[in-house]
């Protein structure tokens, strides 16, 4: 794996808590002095963000999905009709 | 406590199914009774349902109440959040429903760029990282040939993540409000 990559997976198990015990106390070091480091581990911190926003979002479309599916269908006919009795319509 | 194995159902669509047709009824009964429509009742339900795959799925929390129990009472929470009934909601203390906020401007840019230009990267990290899928399911679900290729492939799509937020200057703190 390329060095970049090494990088990138060492900065993930830092921001997910999975690293040695022995890597924390190097990594806080090398962050402390190394101000192009502490740029990257925000910059990965926000990629993460961009992709847990991107599972919550699939994830949405999915429920979506499911409750058409259920309320569309011929098969789900009695659930169906057991909402429509608590609503009356 | 429910088992491991009453939770083990194989996909996540299949667990979908079963929240909706086991408690959207009663989900329903308790929005209509307190003067709510049906539309209002799929919102609160698909926001609860979302709330407890984050908080309680995806770490594999297993409630001390039942599954049922605990999403109804994130519904209920979320009824109440929205009728400001502050001394009710004390009520569900334990049971945490941190709003989901809606994505900044900035960041559906950002996803919709990112979904044109890679979104099987996309749809790989997020596999891993929000469907809490292991090594092995992922690198079977998108053909790869074994677990260090998909490892590889995802340390990859991580930065070309990565590279966008560079590209565009941005750090973490730009996504806080």
């Amino acid at each position: 794996m390329r060095t970049s990559l090494i990088e990138i997976e060492r900065i993930d198990r830092w921001l997910f808590n999975k690293h040695l015990p022995e890597e924390r106390l190097l990594m806080e070091a090398e962050l402390q002095l190394d101000e192009q480091l502490r740029l990257r581990v925000s910059q990965q911190k926000a990629a993460q963000h961009l992709v847990w926003q991107y599972g919550r979002k699939k994830l949405k479309q999915e429920i979506k999905m499911v409750e058409k599916r259920l309320f569309d269908s011929v098969q789900h006919r009695s659930f169906q009709n057991q909402i429509k009795s608590i609503f009356n319509f | 406590m429910e088992t491991i194995e009453q939770v083990e159902i194989t996909t996540r669509e299949e667990r979908i199914v079963s929240w909706y047709e086991g408690l959207f009824p009663a989900v329903c009964g308790y929005i209509q009774k307190r003067g709510g429509d049906f539309e209002l009742a799929k919102e609160l339900f698909q926001e609860a349902l979302v709330i407890y795959y984050e908080k309680y799925v995806l770490i594999g929390f297993l409630p001390q109440k039942a599954e049922s129990a605990y999403i109804m009472g994130i519904v209920k929470k979320l009824w109440l959040r929205d009728h400001k009934t502050q001394r009710r909601m004390e009520q569900l203390g334990t049971i945490d429903i941190t709003e989901l906020k809606q994505p900044s401007p900035l960041i559906h840019k950002l996803l919709h760029l990112l979904e044109a230009s890679g979104k099987r990267c996309m749809d790989l990290l997020q596999s891993f990282y929000y469907e809490g899928l292991n090594m092995k399911d992922l690198s079977r679900k998108f053909g790869y040939g074994s677990e260090r290729s998909a490892t590889v492939q995802k340390y990859k799509c991580l930065e070309k993540v990565r590279d966008e937020v560079n590209q565009k200057s941005l750090s973490y703190e730009d996504f806080l409000d």
